[in-house]
Parts: structure tokens; C-alpha cells; sequence
């Protein structure tokens, strides 16, 4: 039988042998009171009360910014990124499915050779969590899509290695693992999203009008948004001669975003809210039919207009879900 | 290769746009040796008025007629015209008072009863003429200069950036001053790029970068009034860089 008991005497020394596989991150909390993940240079640093960072660990995959080539003299370079090895501590099951979502979409067919230096360089160690109300995830994905994962449990944590890497983990924090149960798993209620229709973005639903005219285009839902991965090209020429590419967040609910010379694809804020809602729920060929919504509460709770996008897929007159 | 010849500019305004280019202390040598600086009265170059530019880099709005003469000289003499700051697109902190006093009486508050100057409200040079290129910002950022004149340098103009304060500013992981404080944060309506410089040190986004293309302006006006500021405050606020806003504009 596995050592896979975590008790909470061994706590900080587990995590002092993380360090040993790479920089360790995890959530804590910035000098003005946002939850964020970033570097942990001590144990105590770690809030493992957290509900939700503000940005999803899709940050240290997809940077907001990144530069992706240069070109002088009629050649061009990728831009090769020195990424550290990281061991990401402490990613709730509604990140770990975001990270599995963003896999799909930039290590499918063509991979994305950024995205993929940084993915090859990351370490998960997922963390079970306690759901508060913006909180509407589907659950704990089986297996959990992560290295290791630490299930809360009594006066420890019970400690799954799930791929190569964390089995590696595990035997080297062996000594701190042991075999008797911390506590029992309290079973957690989940709601979740299912997958919508793609005609619902047509329907004549009241609430599209309503979000139409007060969203601000402030673009934090999809910023903060674990799944949102849209980005923006952009070439600058510098005065050496050369010049750069690089890559930005974008956003579908900005009027760029659908902007082409001469037109819009989506020219109104409607058709963008549409557009938006086609996208995260009912998903994009070939991901299409997938909804890409973990249910991680951070549009909702980041929305100076509290727009959330679910209330379109009850039926007004019913008060139900639709089929 | 030609040095693009460049005139830099400047009309109602305090020349700290053009401050932002003796700033770029790094560059300086490369623009100096890049460019031909025929026209840069600050930077003490000489004033050809036969000159003709490749570009024109204007600070400040329009507020003189000795202004309109030097706008539509640079205008006729290049090709291309870049408003280069707050003041020069929206008119900015000059023109904040506009809708509130005449024009006849500040004159008289500032130059007394004997002062004799010819000025009328200041307004944005867009009204005066086309313009082909803008960079906003109260100052405006170095490195939007720096990639205009690259830009120019490669017979091009730089691509544009269109997002509000707050993308840039969620993304840098900051506390949300306006859900999270209650704070008067203009960030969801005023164009982005600074990277959310002010919100990022806790102070809220006075709107310097003036409107954002798609500015919702009616719903932060009420999502302002909400939360209990008064109407003139909200407006005194928002007319501190950009007189002109059209209070019911949501798209």
C-alpha cells in the first residue's frame, strides 16, 4: 500500500522538497489584498484559504505579453523564452481544467512552440477546495489533470502522484508520507456547466439586450477567465532597422477584436456578447461541443455590471434549464 | 537612405509631450542621427519656414490664432500630422474648464482688465484639421513615441492599441479600486496602454488617455452614481482631461 498521507506537522517540509524539482509559486496574497499566484519563498507565504487568484495560472503559459519573434535585415527569429522550471503549488480542480483546456487548444495539431517550452517546464500540484458562491465547476476531473494532487482531508492531506513527475515528487518526500488516513474527504456538491446549443445565442431571451447595454467593455471577464486564450498580433519596427512580433491578450468583446478593413464582423456589442457566449459554451470546431466554462466564478465576481453569461441558459418564461 | 525630416511641435500646452522625447535619453543619438530635425523650437533647431516635413509631431490644443497659423502651416508643409498628446487630441487639462467659465472673464482673471490676448476655448487640432496619426497620454508613454518614429523610419505607422485602463490593469494583478475600494476609477472608459500606471500605486485612473473607442460612458455614469458619487463630482472628474463627453453614449 502507498505512503500517501500528508499530516500537517510534515506540511512545510513537503513543500521545502517541492523546491527541490524547480522555483516554487503558489497562491498568495499581494501587499494590497489580491489573491495571486507568484514566487513562495517561505511556507507561510502560502494561503491555502484561497477561493480564486484573480488571474488563472494561464499566466505562466501564455503570458499577457510576450514578445514571439524579431527580424533584421530580411530575417526572422523565433523568440526563445528561458523558462525556469516551476513547480505550480496549490491549483484548484477549475484551473487544473482550464490548464487541460488550454492543452488542447495550443499542444493539438500544430503546437504551439511558446506555449509548449512553458507547458514542458510546468509542474501542477493541484489542491482540492471548499466552493463559495460564485463557484459553479463540474468537479474533480478523474484523474485530476495535474502532477500531484492534495486532497484536504482532517489534520492533513492525502497526496495522489498522477503522472511520472509526481510519482518522482512523492518518493523523494517519502519520509514525510505516511500510511494512516489523515481524515475522511468531505464530498463536495458540484452544479457544473453543461455544453449549450449553439442556437440559444440567437434566442430572443430579454437578458441580451440588457447585458448588451450595461457591459462596459472592460474586458475583465475574459482577462481573468482561465479559458480565454484569444490574442492579438502586432508588429513593431524599432529604430535599429529590426523589429518585433509580438502577442497580447485580446479580447472578443472589444470592437477590434472582429475588426477587418473595410469591416466588422461583429459590430455591435450584442453580436459580441453572442459571440462570446458561442464561443465558452458551446465550444469551437474542432472543440466544438465542449463547453470551454470550468465554472470558476471569476467573471462573475470581477464584473462591474454583474453580467453572468449563465442566466441565458434558463428559460425566462420556465425559470428552467433548457434542454 | 534619406533622413525622414521631422518637425516637433508645439501649440497651447505645458511641452511636457515633447519633454517625453528628451527623455528617451537612450534613443536620443539614434534619433538625431536617424532623423533631420528641421523644426523643434524647444530642442532650439531652426525654424525654415519654407520647410517641408515628413512628419509633424504637435503637442497641445488650439486655443490662439497664432496656433491656427502654426497648425495650418505644419499641416500644408507635411505629410504626415501626429497629434502628439492629451491636449492635442482632446483638448485636455486646458480645456476642462470650458463648459463652465467665458472665455472673456478667465482672460481678465489672468492678464487683468489692461491684458490684451486673443484666445478662445481650447479645443483638440482634430477639429481644425485631419490628422493622420495620434499618440495620447498626459504625458505620453516613451516607448508610443519610440514606435512612431521607428514606425516612420520604416515608411509605416505603428499598429493600434484599443483597450480600456482596466485590462491592463486586472492583468497586472491589482486590487480593482472601483468594485473593491469604491473608489472614482475612470479605468473602464479611458483608452489603456500605460499599463495602468496610477491604479497599479492605488491611486484610481483620472482618465489622462482620454475615452476608450467603445467608452460605455452612460453605464460607468451610472454604475458611478450607484455608488453614491454626486453627478458634478463624476463630471468634474471626467472633464479633467476630456471636455467633451457625450454622457449618454453607450456603444
Amino acid at each position: 500500500m502507498d505512503k500517501k498521507y500528508l499530516k500537517n506537522g510534515q506540511f512545510s517540509e513537503f513543500i521545502e522538497t517541492l523546491r527541490l524539482f524547480g522555483d516554487l509559486h503558489g497562491p498568495t496574497m499581494s501587499d494590497t489584498g489580491v489573491f495571486a499566484f507568484s514566487p513562495v519563498s517561505d511556507p507561510s507565504q502560502l494561503r491555502l484559504d484561497y477561493q480564486r487568484t484573480q488571474i488563472p495560472p494561464k499566466k505562466y503559459l501564455l503570458p499577457f505579453r510576450e514578445e514571439i519573434l524579431s527580424y533584421r535585415e530580411g530575417n526572422y527569429r523565433q523568440s526563445h523564452h528561458h523558462t525556469p522550471e516551476i513547480i505550480l503549488f496549490g491549483v484548484h480542480p477549475c484551473d487544473l481544467d482550464g490548464i487541460a483546456y488550454l492543452d488542447r487548444v495550443f499542444l493539438g495539431d500544430s503546437p504551439d512552440p511558446c506555449y509548449a517550452g512553458r507547458r514542458a517546464r510546468l509542474t501542477l500540484v493541484g489542491l482540492s477546495c471548499v466552493p463559495d458562491d460564485f463557484c459553479f465547476c463540474s468537479g474533480l476531473a478523474e484523474p485530476p489533470t495535474c502532477d500531484l494532487f492534495l486532497t484536504l482531508q482532517g489534520d492533513g492531506f492525502k497526496v495522489d502522484a498522477l503522472s511520472a513527475r509526481g510519482k518522482e515528487i512523492a518518493q523523494a518526500a517519502k519520509d514525510l508520507l505516511s500510511l494512516e488516513a489523515t481524515g475522511a474527504t468531505v464530498p463536495l456538491q458540484r452544479t457544473g456547466i453543461t455544453a449549450q446549443d449553439p442556437q440559444l445565442r440567437f434566442s430572443d431571451n430579454p437578458l441580451w439586450d440588457k447585458f448588451a447595454t450595461t457591459c462596459v467593455s472592460c474586458g475583465a471577464c475574459s482577462v481573468c477567465c482561465p479559458t480565454c486564450y484569444c490574442f492579438d498580433v502586432r508588429e513593431y519596427p524599432s529604430l535599429d532597422g529590426g523589429g518585433i512580433r509580438l502577442r497580447e491578450w485580446d479580447n472578443c468583446l472589444f470592437v477590434t477584436h472582429g475588426e477587418v478593413a473595410g469591416a466588422n464582423f461583429r459590430g455591435s456589442r450584442l453580436e459580441r456578447l453572442r459571440y462570446r457566449f458561442l464561443h465558452k459554451y458551446c465550444g469551437f470546431t474542432p472543440l466544438q461541443g465542449m463547453t470551454s466554462c470550468v465554472g470558476c466564478g471569476r467573471c462573475k465576481e470581477v464584473c462591474p455590471v454583474d453580467i453572468d453569461l449563465r442566466e441565458l441558459t434558463v428559460n425566462p418564461d420556465q425559470g428552467t434549464e433548457s434542454p | 537612405m534619406t533622413r525622414p525630416k521631422l518637425a516637433i511641435a508645439g501649440l497651447t500646452a505645458c511641452s511636457g509631450c515633447q519633454l517625453t522625447l528628451l527623455n528617451c535619453e537612450d534613443q536620443l543619438v539614434d534619433v538625431a542621427r536617424l532623423f533631420d530635425l528641421v523644426y523643434f523650437p524647444m530642442g532650439e533647431s531652426g525654424s525654415d519656414p519654407d520647410a517641408v516635413f515628413d512628419a509633424a509631431i504637435v503637442e497641445g490644443a488650439v486655443s490662439t490664432p497664432a496656433d491656427v497659423e502654426l497648425l495650418f502651416g505644419l499641416r500644408n508643409a507635411s505629410h504626415l500630422l501626429v497629434a502628439f498628446g492629451t491636449c492635442a487630441l482632446w483638448g485636455g487639462v486646458a480645456a476642462m474648464n470650458n463648459k463652465v467659465s467665458g472665455r472673456d472673464e478667465l482672460v481678465r482673471q489672468v492678464y487683468g482688465d489692461s491684458g490684451r490676448i486673443e484666445s478662445f476655448p481650447p479645443s483638440p487640432m482634430g477639429n481644425f484639421v485631419s490628422i493622420d496619426f495620434a499618440i495620447t497620454g498626459c504625458p505620453p508613454e516613451k516607448h508610443d513615441l519610440l514606435a512612431l518614429l521607428a514606425a516612420v523610419l520604416a515608411g509605416t505607422l505603428p499598429p493600434l492599441q484599443s483597450y480600456p485602463v482596466c485590462t491592463e490593469c486586472r492583468s497586472r494583478e491589482n486590487l480593482c479600486l472601483l468594485l473593491e475600494k469604491g473608489e472614482l476609477c475612470l479605468g473602464p472608459i479611458i483608452q489603456g496602454g500605460c499599463n495602468a500606471r496610477c491604479p497599479a500605486t492605488g491611486i484610481v485612473c483620472e482618465g489622462c488617455r482620454g475615452p476608450v473607442r467603445e467608452a460605455n460612458v452612460a453605464q460607468e455614469l451610472e454604475l458611478l452614481l450607484e455608488r453614491g458619487f454626486d453627478r458634478k463630482e463624476i463630471e468634474r472628474r471626467m472633464s479633467r482631461f476630456t471636455p467633451e463627453w457625450d454622457y449618454g453614449k453607450r456603444r
